[in-house]
């Protein structure tokens, strides 16, 4: 274990104005308490028509309060450091107590800490502006370069680095750095008159320079225009009730939306998942094992700590088809008697902690990728996603390709347009009859959006046959 | 307070050009708000938040024209304004001049006398509501919804909130002003059935004030009958059929059609409207409307994020495209007057965005559309983003109502219905005389002559 020089950088908020609002908003009803304050700046640079034309940069100060009793809940929040505001924003989150009876005064104290999964520095320090601008030039003419028949291209990059500092009830202080980067790219293709559209992209929790630096952009360009060709071939897609085979990597987001909402603490304890009171129940396949991980070092969806200053895990949602466990926040964990899993998880300083998903994935199987399309004798092998969504109470999911082909007596045949797959949470992974060798994680494109808060997230999947989804297309 | 926010954004605008900018304009944006929760009867979260930014746009002259950058900061001292502009200032040295570029200064702000008519008619309010008056109003709205029936078995409960912002814009020639803006709200979830039969659905109002909300009963009983009404829903047999779209979901519709008619999307043709200005694309029953400044509306605004004044648009008249909705930069390309369109963060470039959106009802009770149509489906909720702004191409997950020889029958869901957007507003056939506002939307009921539902064929 390896304790990490936090100190060496000057925090941003005064450890003795921490501890003054930490002492104010502290009562003896209350089972938890915490402040998050946070400093963090984004920046952002596009391309478009050719030019860079958008640079921009925003920077974010705040801190947020929160006084917990029982499943009562204060939170409030400041983006002014001066005592005055601070002391109303405690008061404000500790307006949930009734007596609100002051305890001892707390002081803080910081617990050591283990080696970080990812890089503890500014993503933008190693990439100027000036190289970002060059890099986003020479992906637009070689994008335009790669087929005459685009006509448009978007770029952007972007990077944001997050320094929070959580203080707990028991005056424990703990920090966490964050950086998080992204490249993107969509061109529109014309032929004949038809339009239409690619996009790809990725990024992670390192530097831009190991964004940049290297052959991914030229890859996601590459990408985009591929798939914005094949949509120009595209057919009207079948719809009604069908097999699909999945392929690996970012259509994981069946597992995001299929079962990995309805598994967060905040439903379960309330009961108005339909996992509720599942727990030992088969929901899956044999074979099906599904796993919410973040600790795997550099991912988008990872954390050292949660937003409430839990170290992250691995956790086991399915373990060969048996549902094994929830995600826990720590207000959610202790009403359920249960330990927190290191998923609560914020937004911002401004928003509640809810319990959400790091990088939810499931383990590999043995069949080979072409022995699951092969198995399929009339459907639908779907490659890639745009976004999808979740009735966590009915337990119905939907997702949407954005790359799809027909696939006729197990060979694979045209493209089809992008249609939305709906399918039933409690059922889906029970129709899972072939699971590849090929686990692959997303790119890092996940956006997870739950109350209105979005998170980083990322997903993974191997190939995975499905034996009835309803497909949303339009050839009946 | 809310004198100085406008000198906060002058200031900026100041600073910026004595740096040596040619141009600047600078919004401030300060939001006061406030939301309880209450579950099963007791309180669950008291939330309070007070937040304030600041955003400046920075344009410099570059020997092949006019470069801008921007950046916004919550730190109002002249040291943190200072630092503001000297780190857009570095950032506008990387821009790459656009020959389209549009300077701030020129655009058509609103008259001091407009100015004075619009605070008059939109006094300024220290509270929308109160905290124990929003927390009663939510505690007596998830009350009737748990009363309404006893199919009710669970709660995700109720909410009440209500926030104060202020909006400030002002440029390097002189232009600066600001308006008030306040809004509270209403809602409640509550749940029916258990296990796999469980079934979710809410009701939810906003208004300007407390005391344009309807009541919290009438608000709780509409969620648990909309809750209570979806249970033992099955998925149904799929084909070609008439879609009718409640005024909830028929929003979304709106929110489609006005992502088409963006101007910064028709200029780089993402658009499946691109080429479709002053052509009929609804029936000539339809007409909509952008409206800044309705009583029911929550998008009033008196100026857009560059300050141009904002003005009533008829954007479909009897089903003709009339306009694509412009800032000025997509206005100076596509060769038209801006409409007031600009919406803006504290940083970025501005986007498109309308204030209220209205559609004029019909002549229609849902009830005679439905007899109308005889056989088909009702959605009232969708999922999913499967809709395609570049082809119109649409996709999406449903649930909703079996409609069998003229009535609703069967709640249906784990449906999808699919089409293409343009064939669909060509295809509506009935526009509903029941109007209901959404915030900033206002739809009725709205029937489409056809699309393809996909179910359970078994």
């Amino acid at each position: 274990m390896i304790e990490l020089m936090i100190d060496s950088k000057t925090p941003f908020i005064d450890e003795s104005l921490l501890t003054q609002t930490l002492n104010q908003m502290l009562c003896i009803e209350a089972d938890d308490a915490d402040l998050y304050a946070e400093s963090g700046f984004s920046e952002s640079l596009s391309m478009e028509e050719g030019r860079v034309k958008h640079v921009s940069a925003s920077s974010h100060c705040g801190i947020g309060a929160r006084v917990v009793i029982g499943e009562m809940s204060g939170h409030a929040c400041t983006d002014r450091f001066d005592p005055a505001s601070l002391k109303q924003m405690a008061q404000a989150a500790k307006s949930v107590a009734k007596a609100g009876k002051a305890l001892p005064t707390i002081h803080l104290s910081r617990p050591n800490r283990s080696q970080p999964l990812y890089s503890q520095i500014d993503p933008t320090l190693s990439v100027n502006m000036a190289t970002r601008k060059a890099l986003l030039e020479r992906i637009d003419q070689l994008t335009r370069a790669i087929d005459p028949r685009v006509k448009q291209v978007f770029a952007n990059v972007s990077a944001s680095f997050e320094d929070i500092y959580i203080v707990r009830m028991d005056g424990n202080v703990l920090h966490d750095a964050r950086p998080l980067v992204r490249f993107n790219i969509s061109v529109v293709v014309e032929q004949n008159g038809r339009r239409e559209n690619g996009s790809a992209g990725g990024g992670g929790r390192y530097s831009l320079d190991e964004l940049l630096n290297g052959s991914l952009p030229e890859y996601f360009a590459r990408e985009a225009v591929r798939m914005a060709l094949l949509n120009l071939e595209a057919i009207a897609t079948p719809a009604g009730i069908m097999p699909v085979v999945l392929g690996p990597g970012w259509p994981g987001i069946l597992l995001h939306e299929a079962i990995g909402h309805g598994l967060e603490g905040d439903f379960n304890r309330k009961g108005t998942s339909v996992f509720s009171g599942r727990i030992g129940e088969r929901i899956a396949a044999k074979g099906v094992t599904v796993i919410d991980d973040g600790t795997i070092p550099n991912r988008r969806g990872s954390l050292n700590i949660d937003d409430e200053g839990t170290p992250t895990q691995r956790t086991t949602l399915i373990e060969d088809g048996i549902l094994t466990g929830y995600l826990m926040d720590r207000q959610n964990a202790r009403l359920m008697g249960m330990p927190s899993t290191g998923n609560g998880r914020r937004e911002s300083y401004a928003d509640p902690i809810l319990p959400r998903m790091t990088n939810t994935f499931m383990l590999a199987g043995e069949h080979s990728p072409e022995e699951a399309i092969r198995s399929l004798k009339h459907g639908i092998y779907a490659v890639n996603f745009g976004g999808g969504q979740v009735d966590i109470t009915s337990g119905k999911f939907v997702f949407t390709t954005s790359e799809a082909y027909l696939v006729e007596d197990g060979q694979i045949k045209t493209p089809v347009k992008g249609a939305t797959l709906m399918g039933n949470g409690p059922d889906v992974l029970k129709k899972v009859s072939m699971i590849g060798n090929d686990l692959k994680l997303d790119p890092g494109v996940g956006t997870c959006g739950k109350d209105g808060q979005s998170v980083p997230v990322g997903v993974g999947l191997p190939t995975l046959r499905i034996d009835e989804l309803t497909i949303g297309g339009t050839q009946l | 307070m809310s004198a100085s926010l406008e000198k906060i954004t002058a200031t900026l605008t100041q600073l910026a050009m004595q740096k040596g900018a040619v141009d600047a304009d600078a919004i401030t944006v300060s939001n006061i708000s406030e939301s309880i929760s209450i579950r099963h009867g007791n309180t669950e979260s008291l939330e309070r938040s007070d937040s304030q930014g600041t955003g400046l746009r920075l344009f410099i002259r570059k020997t092949n024209g006019v470069a801008f950058a921007s950046a916004s900061t919550s730190d109002f001292s002249a040291e943190g304004l200072q630092r503001l502009v000297d780190q857009v200032w570095e950032m506008a040295q990387i821009s790459e001049p656009d020959p389209d570029a549009v300077l701030p200064s020129g655009a058509a702000h609103p008259s001091d006398e407009e100015i004075a008519i619009w605070k008059k008619e939109h006094p300024e309010h220290d509270e929308p509501w109160q905290t124990t008056q929003a927390r009663d109003a939510a505690i007596a709205c998830e009350a009737a919804a748990l009363h309404a029936s006893d199919l009710i078995s669970n709660s995700e409960g109720a909410s009440a909130a209500f926030g104060i912002s202020q909006i400030a814009y002002a440029n390097a020639e002189g232009f600066h002003a600001e308006y008030q803006k306040t809004s509270v709200s209403l809602s409640c979830s509550v749940i029916a059935g258990s296990g796999d039969e469980m079934q979710r659905d809410y009701s939810y109002r906003r208004a300007h004030a407390a005391e344009d909300l309807p009541s919290a009963k009438m608000i709780g009983e509409e969620a648990a009958m909309r809750t209570v009404r979806r249970l033992h829903a099955q998925s149904m047999t799929g084909g070609n059929m008439p879609v009718v779209f409640e005024p909830r979901v028929a929003t979304s519709i709106l929110g489609h059609l006005i992502s088409a008619i963006n101007g910064r999307a028709i200029l780089q043709k993402r658009s499946f409207l691109s080429d479709a200005l002053n052509l009929p694309i609804f029936p000539d029953f339809i007409t909509i409307e952008d409206h800044p400044n309705h009583p029911d509306g929550l998008g009033n605004r008196l100026f857009d994020g560059e300050g141009t004044r904002c003005k009533p648009l008829t954007i479909i008249d009897h089903g003709v495209l009339q306009a694509f909705l412009t800032d000025r930069y997509a206005a100076g390309r596509l060769n038209s007057t801006p409409t007031g369109h600009a919406s803006r963060g504290l940083t970025g470039d501005t986007s498109i965005g309308t204030s209220n959106v209205i559609l004029h009802p019909g002549e229609y009770s849902p009830e005679e559309i439905y007899q109308d149509i005889g056989n088909g489906l009702l959605v009232t909720e969708l999922i999913g983003f499967g809709v395609n702004g570049v082809t119109g191409d649409y996709s999406r997950g449903a649930a909703g109502f079996l409609i069998e020889n003229g009535a609703l029958t069967k709640p249906v869901h784990e449906i999808t219905i699919a089409g293409n957007l343009h064939e669909m507003f060509a295809g509506i056939t009935h526009i509903g005389r029941d109007l209901t506002w959404f915030g900033s939307m206002a739809t009725p009921t709205i029937a489409f002559a056809n699309l393809a539902v996909a179910g359970d064929d078994k």
